[in-house]
């Protein structure tokens, strides 16, 4: 597991690095689905989409999502762009679980399945290094989307492998 | 109840209906129309929609229930015509049509520059609110005192693609499916970007209703599948508000009385 406190600066700054080491101490158990599971991922701001490459630090906004670069998914988050009450409306929902409603900005868990680049990777002979998570604002105009590590927000992301998967778990998001 | 068809398969008259319908339902101003309905998914607050949840699915299943029921009574209201009836149709934006051309042709504007309610839709909020969402949000509603929604599509083939949809389908849990599924939907929002890229304006673009008849209808082809299972048991009787609906009441459409149509012929 690694937080987004313990990912490092990727190039210009526009990108975080997580180190993930993957065969690691451990020997690797077989697997035919790989994800790449991200909790406490935040949706209050703009919209934004994230890219995943594998070792590949230096991978930007501008790297092509393709296999040869070892892009190997992205999620995508539907923001609340922005607080629309008054001070405090936004703030962090206390933990704990009552009968109210969850607050709409209470953060959630997803994954990236990325199963394919991880094989390709692994039968190169290589292992997993590094993700570089590539955050791109999806704002409502075109023009203004650019490369946005301010929205990137989120607990922790692990890679999670199984055995129960089909082959479309190989296809890229 | 209605019969969702695909939209690029609505006849001259299944479209006609709808563009009156969406026409009436703008027309409205109080809690049957369009402007109570959109508003609810986000501005002006509270915002109901639900995401990252298990309730994402049965919410907005929910939502389309109640918005398909009040675009028949507007439309049936504005024709003084009780029998007349439309349906939702639903945005394939993993079809070939759609990676060629983009938005579905109904909802595009005319070629010959006649009004389509399809291609914007009014944006009813308050000047508060407004202002936070031209501030917040810029380029997701055009200026001026009677703003309607704006769209800044990227290009067609970044649309997702089938096998990704296939993916989905082949999800063997709820919670699963229901996750890889809104991901594929929250890129598609941000696909036609505009109104449409952000919570609290997206329902106000009436594409959103396509966009989401066709999230409703891979669930619904999900159900039929062998792979099927419910939500959560914890939340099977969890009401859906604003709505007086459970999740347990939105898991049989044909309950819901629509059904999604294959193909229709003659």
């Amino acid at each position: 597991m690694a937080t987004l406190e313990q990912a490092r600066t990727g190039r210009d700054d526009q990108t975080r690095v997580v180190d993930l080491v993957f065969p690691g101490d451990v020997p690797p158990a077989p697997f035919s689905r790989a994800d790449l599971v991200v909790t406490g991922v935040d949706h209050s701001s703009t919209s934004y989409e994230v890219r995943v490459f594998l070792n590949d630090p230096d991978a930007t906004a501008s790297t092509p999502r393709t296999a040869e670069q070892r892009y190997a998914g992205r999620y995508t988050v539907f923001g609340h762009g922005g607080c629309y009450g008054g001070d405090g409306h936004c703030d962090a929902p206390a933990p704990g679980e009552d009968l109210r409603l969850a607050p709409p900005l209470t953060s959630f868990d997803t994954y990236v399945t990325i199963t394919g680049a991880l094989q390709r990777l692994l039968a190169a002979g290589d292992a997993l290094q590094t993700i570089t998570l590539v955050p791109v604002s999806l704002t409502p105009r075109r023009a203004d989307r650019r490369p946005a590590p301010e929205l990137l927000h989120f607990d922790d992301v692990t890679l999670q492998t199984y055995l129960t998967a089909t082959d479309a778990d190989q296809i890229p998001t | 109840m209605g019969l969702r068809k695909n939209a690029e398969n609505l006849t001259p008259a299944e479209l006609t209906d709808l563009r009156e319908a969406f026409q009436a339902f703008y027309e409205i101003d109080d809690d049957r129309g369009h402007g109570f309905f959109a508003g609810i998914h986000g501005l002006p607050l509270p915002v109901y929609c639900e995401h990252g949840t298990a309730l994402f699915l049965p919410w907005h299943r929910a939502y389309l229930y109640h918005v398909e029921r009040a675009l028949t009574a507007a439309l049936r209201r504005a024709r003084g015509d009780d029998t007349v009836e439309v349906a939702l149709p639903w945005w394939d934006w993993s079809s070939a049509v759609s990676h060629d051309r983009g938005l579905p042709t109904a909802f595009r504007p005319t070629a010959d520059g006649s009004t389509n309610p399809l291609s914007a839709g009014p944006v009813v909020l308050g000047s508060d609110d407004l202002e936070l969402v031209r501030e917040n949000l810029p380029g997701a509603i055009s200026e001026g005192p009677d703003p309607v929604t704006v769209r800044d599509p990227e290009e067609p083939d970044e649309l997702p693609r089938d096998p990704t949809v296939q993916r989905a389908l082949r999800a063997t849990t709820f919670t699963d499916f229901s996750r890889i599924l809104e991901s594929i939907h929250n890129g598609v929002h941000g696909w036609v970007g505009g109104a449409m890229s952000a919570a609290p304006t997206a329902a106000f673009d009436p594409v959103f209703w396509a966009h989401h008849s066709m999230i409703d209808r891979l669930w619904y082809l999900w159900q039929l599948s062998p792979r099927n299972g419910d939500p959560p048991a914890r939340v099977l009787d969890r009401a859906l508000p604003p709505f007086p609906t459970t999740v347990r009441e939105t898991l049989d459409i044909s309950s819901l009385g629509y059904e999604y149509a294959a193909q229709v012929i003659g």
